[in-house]
């Protein structure tokens, strides 16, 4: 077990900048997940921490040691990889074995550590076959298993559940968090996905473009997204946006845009007046209207699609020159044509500074 | 429905035909006049059944060439092999992509070349008064150094010439065998605490296997052939040190006594012997 230092961590493939000034502590124990879109950098510096890819510049310390210069098998990680990465000729028990054998552990203890790894993953009666003999779920088990029988200070997983169909991917999520229940090993989880991130996470570190957007709990990302991208990437339905300008009112602030106007105490955020602020709302906190009369914050608009998903639906209208998505009980959902109007609470509002997207939330 | 059927057989007929003619005809003949006690000195010759086969066994010269022969086969190889893996590898490992393509240019340019004209080449680059491979010996010790002269390193040296033009030709082979392997495996190796030569003996040239055991065929077959490079290099000398199946049996037939018929029953016993040993083989490794 360990803790993971990342300082002033750079990435250069060339003239091209893929990582800069990346800095991070993860815990001992900790449970990281790293999320971001494609090309982000997230692989690139977890092939960094595993010492698959050269460090350009910074320092990667893991339990305190700094392992800049350390060919991997010193580190004391194990990875799993997207595409399970096991060696095609040999069985899944050589498989499993093999880092073993490098490190010269007695065959007896080998045997008996394999035993009880695939007892925990249930991969006994598949000891003797080859890999292509295996499903996408029993593979990536077994390359689970080669990282866990190594009993690593460090787990690194690289996307490893973006190969699997869906109903095996619930269920190969649901097994690794067991699994980091059980063994509490320092992890660090690479995706794309946020609901895998959003669910595994003790914390998420958010990525995009080479640097860290926002690192929190998956609550504190979901409620308090620090920036724009972090409010669009976070949250299915997308949040909605629309552009609008403050105007200081009696009570708070007006938010002005076409055809909108919200209102705001304006307790919660630190605005001035005539500022250009994006508004934020996720389609889960928008409420259906009781009636059409003077109540604030509301939006209204014409149905032009609605999206059945089982317990909800999503409705998508045009407001204020924008689509916007609200999600509402299937049981109480209209038709397409149909006239909708939903309110805010405030209390649900998010603004974004227009010029650098930054949270408007006060601290 | 009918000229749908006939036209594979109407496209393959051709070529049939002409493989008929250029490789039936000789070896139906070859098996035709080793029945019989043809000479090149006479016109004509009788059937003597298969005295011509029983006489083989009982001639050393015979027992020599296969043992020489086996031997080839069994270094040409085998040394084309390990050089091949070995420089396709460190190719792989130590030369940057731009080294690599230029190396690979050059490491072509031996099996280019004919094999007689290497073969001159490497016959006097071995003289052991101007060549220029013996001239650090000869600078050093005062003494001429023949290679090619000596029983005990005259097949070794021609074995040499053959491995410079294959076991270069195949490191390219094996460096762009080594570039289609998916990285991962050998990453998932390296975190898996396996050395840098442990990724190689336990990972790639595992997965490699199949290429491989191909290369070792076409090389098998390939060095079977090797009449023109030994023929021009020692001529199956010094003695009999360097003679093959083929370099007997060309010289018993038109070298020394002209016995065509002996000759043709010694290329018919090697037609037989290799049609079995590859196709065992090739069972085998199936």
């Amino acid at each position: 077990m360990a803790n993971i230092v990342c300082s002033n961590v750079d990435k250069q493939y060339g003239a091209v900048s893929v990582i800069a000034d990346f800095n991070l502590d993860v815990a001992d124990h900790e449970f990281i997940v790293f999320l971001g879109p494609s090309g982000c950098g997230k692989s690139t510096l977890l092939r960094m921490i595993a010492g698959l890819e050269d460090i350009s510049g910074g320092k990667v310390a893991i339990g305190g040691r700094t392992v800049n210069d350390l060919p991997p098998r010193d580190r004391g990680v194990a990875m799993v990889f997207q595409n399970y990465a096991l060696y095609p000729h040999m069985t899944i028990y050589d498989n499993i074995a093999f880092g073993l054998k490098r490190m010269k552990v007695p065959k007896p203890e080998i045997e008996q550590r394999i035993r009880a790894v695939a007892a925990t993953l249930g991969l006994d009666p598949y000891l003797g076959r080859k890999p292509t003999e295996l499903s996408g779920g029993q593979q990536q088990r077994v390359a689970i298993a080669r990282a866990m029988i190594k009993t690593p200070r460090v787990f690194l997983f690289d996307e490893p559940l973006s190969n699997l169909d869906a109903k095996l991917r619930n269920h190969m999520r649901v097994e690794i968090a067991r699994l980091h229940q059980k063994l509490k090993t320092t992890t660090i989880y690479v995706t794309h996905d946020q609901l895998e991130a959003m669910t595994l996470a003790d914390r998420i570190v958010l990525m995009k473009g080479g640097a860290i957007e926002q690192v929190g709990t998956p609550a504190e990302i979901y409620d308090r997204p620090r920036t724009l991208f972090v409010a669009g990437f976070i949250g299915t339905p997308n949040m909605n946006f629309i552009d609008v300008t403050t105007e200081k009112v009696d009570g708070g602030w007006s938010l002005r845009g076409a055809g909108c106007n919200i209102h705001a105490a304006g307790t919660r955020f630190a605005l001035t007046p005539g500022q250009k602020v994006v508004l934020g709302f996720r389609p889960a906190d928008l409420e259906i209207a009781t009636s059409a009369d003077d109540q604030a914050n509301v939006v209204a608009g014409v149905a032009d699609l609605v999206e059945f998903h089982g317990n909800d639906a999503l409705v998508t209208f045009l407001f204020a020159g924008k689509e916007i998505g609200a999600l509402v009980k299937a049981s109480a959902c209209p038709k397409p044509g149909d006239q909708v109007a939903f309110t805010i609470g405030e209390e649900s509002l998010h603004l974004f500074d227009q010029s650098n997207g930054l949270s408007l939330l006060k601290a | 429905m009918k000229q749908k059927n006939s036209l594979p057989a109407i496209f393959l007929t051709p070529a049939m035909m002409i493989l008929a003619v250029l490789a039936l005809v000789p070896t139906v003949y070859a098996i035709y006049i080793s029945l019989q006690n043809r000479e090149l000195s006479r016109p004509d010759g009788d059937f003597v059944g298969l005295a011509n086969y029983i006489d083989l066994f009982s001639d050393r010269r015979f027992i020599n060439a296969i043992g020489v022969s086996l031997t080839w086969e069994a270094v040409t190889v085998g040394m084309t092999l390990i050089v091949a893996v070995g420089l396709g590898i460190l190719l792989f490992e130590c030369a940057s992509p731009r080294m690599r393509n230029i190396l690979a240019l050059l490491f072509l340019m031996p099996v280019i070349l004919p094999r007689v004209s290497a073969a001159f080449v490497w016959k006097f680059a071995f003289h052991p008064l101007y060549g220029i491979a013996t001239y650090p010996y000869k600078a050093i010790t005062g003494q001429p150094l023949d290679l090619l002269s000596n029983p005990a390193t005259a097949l070794a040296t021609v074995a040499l010439v053959d491995v410079w033009q294959w076991g270069l030709f195949f490191s390219v082979i094996v460096l762009k065998l080594l570039q289609t392997l998916p990285p991962q495996p050998f990453e998932a190796a390296r975190l898996d605490h396996a050395r840098t030569w442990e990724t190689y003996t336990h990972i790639a040239i595992p997965m490699l296997k199949a290429p491989l055991i191909s290369l070792a065929f076409v090389k098998m077959i390939e060095s079977l052939r090797a009449f023109d490079l030994i023929y021009v290099m020692t001529r199956g000398g010094p003695g009999i040190t360097t003679e093959t199946l083929d370099m007997y049996a060309f010289s018993q037939g038109f070298i020394e006594s002209g016995r065509i018929s002996y000759a043709s029953s010694m290329a018919v016993l090697m037609m037989i012997a290799t049609s079995i040993v590859f196709t065992f083989i090739w069972k085998r490794v199936q």
